[in-house]
């Protein structure tokens, strides 16, 4: 899977926007949505949230979790412990991305939070690399970890499958020595 | 017709259908076209964009588009002269004007149904009113009534006296009411001058639907710079806009002094300055934006060597060291920098210059990122009148269009660099014109030609360039000479503009007075001596004190001048 799908599948999240236009209820394959009327906020997924800010229809309401104090609490849990912490949102990397590239101007101290996001996913993604090194170093065979998010299972996917591939190939290639008896003429 | 209500008449109107946009090549044009465009996007209306840079453009282009569209809507162009009778349009087409040249002709103020006007009405018009122009053509037909009317032959002696009188009466009213009109329509329409900047226009009519931006607003700052760079407005005009966009100023951009809420460094802030008024300086060294600015290098006289004494006298005033302020200014120490301006300032009224500070607006994004009003209008400038012959004609129109967007940082700065040259293309030809004596006075006005072989005079045959060339010149000019008479001059200027086809630009500028109020009336001078002399001009520009003619034509065509103004 590339980034680009998982942030598509991230779209469909909702968030909360405050239009400035009205319309009536819209019926979509796959769900409703509105009615907009100016001034009242609705929820919506975060595909149309961004289209219509584009289109400056709209105002856009940070989710509870985008908070610095709620997300320093976050990252300094997540540095305790070892395991991994449960995210606020499973989609929690793109919905920042998102949100933060086009509605900055809606989402106060954006800065800090851009920050203590990305130290949030860089000391997830280094717990993944040690992780990831210690399964292929001592052979397991399968483990189990809790609370990833699909971008982070994405990232480390493509390699850690490769490389465990390597090593059943470098391990099978062991094998024949031992099978195979020389033969006694 | 005047449109009143801009949102109403103007906008509800075009949401629905298919629009083309003539567009004008000028930066003020340009900037209008941006904020219409960004209206356009969020509304998704289907426009086409065409930009025009003089009449037979725009007729080519309403020829080649009239089947398919019904509204148009022209910028920065087409105010001035009868449109009906040069477009021939249908009777179903629609032209929206938003132009800043003025006067209005009187024939698009007065037409009901095709041309809406999106002018403020009390924009100082003066349009002079519609029963001194127009007569009706009904009170001819009661008069050629009244003469064929039988009478009875008793009283008809009497009655053919009375008639005889009464016609002549009314022949002489009629002959006196065609003189007085066309007294009243040379009064107002011998001066060319400026009226509101069409993107400030723009500004208000996105601010009526509550869909500003603050991108739009930064837009609507460059196009009113673009007026007072190349000298369209007065002072005093120029003033009172600054304070209307001050107002927006505030009401978007007030969260940048909230601690507790500010915005992401990413965000646009516009904020008012009160800042040099040295081209290009923050991008570029002190020393040479204090000699390519025409302000500083005019009242310093920097094309003599006296001049060039007085400038070291001048930094040696402000006790900034030479080598401090030839290297670039973001690398200067920041202990200079740090009171810069009142220095500066201190020291500029002991020589004589007082207005080196000026009112205007700063972008400012992301870290690296601050640019005065001023500056991103000679960068789209130059850009959009870059000679490099690169791709199909509407290249340089587009990569100036561009540039104005954020996210064109690169063009952005290609466009600095090339104002760059340009300023000191301009700053070199002044000098070299003043010091071999080129300009003359001609009597009514004073004349200055470029001749083939001067450096750069390529960049001069645009017309942008050569008008900023001339009021530099003129600008340098009065501070240099000592005949009373000559500085209160206006000035020709004309620059070789195709060598194959012979050809010469010419250029008009009203005098430099301290209080003019930049009416030209070159515009109808060219015209009267080109009829009179028979000269193969063209009368391309929007701006109608920019011609092109011949250059085998062209003493005659001064002499014409001479004896029109004489």
């Amino acid at each position: 899977m590339e980034p680009a799908e998982a942030e598509f599948l991230a779209e469909q999240e909702l968030v909360t926007i405050v239009p400035s236009f009205s319309m009536d209820r819209v019926h979509l394959i796959g769900g409703d949505l509105g009615p907009f009327n100016p001034g009242l906020p609705v929820e919506v997924p975060v595909w149309l949230a961004i289209n219509l800010k584009q289109r400056q229809k709209c105002r856009l309401v940070p989710p509870e979790w985008m908070d610095v104090e709620k997300l320093e609490e976050m990252r300094d849990q997540e540095r305790k412990e070892d395991t991994f912490t449960p995210m606020p949102s499973p989609y929690y990397m793109e919905l920042t991305k998102l949100l933060l590239n086009y509605a900055s101007d809606n989402i106060p101290k954006a800065d800090e939070i851009r920050t203590l996001v990305k130290d949030t996913w860089d000391t997830r993604m280094a717990k993944l690399r040690l992780s990831a090194d210690s399964f292929v170093r001592q052979q397991e065979a399968h483990a189990k970890l809790d609370n990833l998010t699909l971008m982070e299972i994405n990232t480390i996917g493509t390699f850690l499958t490769q490389a465990l591939d390597h090593m059943y190939k470098l391990r099978t290639n062991l094998q024949p020595a031992h099978s195979s008896q020389s033969q006694d003429f | 017709m005047f449109v009143s209500d801009c949102r109403r008449d103007f906008y509800e109107r075009i949401v629905s259908q298919r629009v083309l946009l003539l567009v004008a090549s000028d930066v003020d044009a340009l900037c209008a076209c941006k904020i219409l465009q960004a209206l356009f996007q969020c509304d998704h209306v289907q426009y086409t964009l065409v930009p025009v840079s003089g009449w037979q453009e725009l007729e080519t282009a309403f020829l080649e588009h009239k089947d398919q569209f019904k509204y148009f809507v022209l910028i920065n162009c087409g105010a001035n002269v009868d449109l009906l009778e040069i477009l021939q349009p249908e009777e179903d087409t629609f032209f929206f004007v938003c132009d800043s040249h003025r006067p209005i002709n009187v024939v698009n103020v007065y037409n009901e149904t095709q041309i809406k006007l999106l002018v403020k009405p009390d924009d100082d018009l003066d349009v002079p009113a519609y029963d001194d122009i127009f007569r009706d053509e009904e009170e001819e037909e009661e008069e050629s009534e009244a003469e064929s009317d039988g009478s009875e032959p008793s009283d008809k002696r009497r009655r053919f006296e009375e008639e005889v009188i009464e016609r002549t009466m009314k022949r002489r009213q009629r002959r006196e009411w065609e003189a007085r009109r066309r007294e009243i329509l040379f009064d107002y329409e011998q001066y060319e001058y400026h009226g509101t900047s069409s993107a400030m226009v723009m500004f208000d009519l996105a601010w009526m639907m509550s869909k500003d931006l603050n991108d739009m607003l930064w837009w609507a700052i460059v196009g009113l710079t673009d007026q007072w760079v190349q000298d369209k407005i007065t002072q005093m005009k120029y003033v009172t806009d600054i304070g209307i966009l001050q107002r927006h100023v505030s009401r978007h951009n007030h969260r940048n002094e909230d601690e507790e809420n500010s915005l992401s460094i990413d965000c646009m802030r516009i904020a008012f300055e009160y800042d040099l008024r040295l081209a290009l300086y923050q991008h570029w060294s002190l020393y040479e934006s204090l000699c390519n600015t025409s302000y500083t290098s005019a009242n310093l006289k920097l094309w003599s060597v006296q001049g060039q004494k007085r400038l070291q006298e001048f930094l040696a005033d402000m006790g900034l060291p030479l080598k401090q302020v030839k290297q670039k200014f973001n690398s200067m120490d920041i202990s200079l920098k740090e009171n810069l301006k009142e220095m500066i300032e201190e020291s500029a009224s002991k020589f004589g210059m007082k207005d080196l500070r000026v009112q205007t607006f700063s972008i400012h994004f992301g870290f690296k990122n601050k640019f005065l009003a001023s500056d991103i209008v000679y960068a789209t400038a130059s850009l959009m009148e870059s000679i490099e012959k690169e791709g199909p004609e509407t290249t340089n129109f587009i990569k100036a269009l561009d540039s104005l967007s954020r996210g064109n940082l690169d063009k952005l700065h290609q466009g600095l660099d090339l104002a760059k040259k340009q300023l000191r293309a301009i700053q070199q030809t002044v000098a070299s014109c003043i010091c071999t004596n080129l300009v003359i006075s001609q009597g009514p006005f004073l004349y200055c030609s470029l001749m083939e072989g001067t450096p750069d005079v390529r960049l001069f045959s645009k017309p942008v360039s050569l008008c900023l060339l001339s009021k530099y010149l003129l600008k340098s000019f009065v501070c240099s000479t000592k005949n009373k008479r000559c500085k209160l001059l206006p000035l020709i200027m004309a620059a070789p503009m195709d060598v194959e086809q012979g050809t010469v630009i010419m250029v008009g500028i009203p005098p430099e007075t301290e209080s003019s109020d930049k009416k030209n009336f070159f515009g109808r001078a060219f015209e009267k001596a080109a009829e009179s002399t028979n000269s193969r001009t063209l009368h391309n520009h929007f701006d109608m004190s920019i011609i092109e003619l011949k250059t085998e034509d062209r003493s005659k065509f001064l002499d014409a001048l001479i004896s029109l103004l004489s």
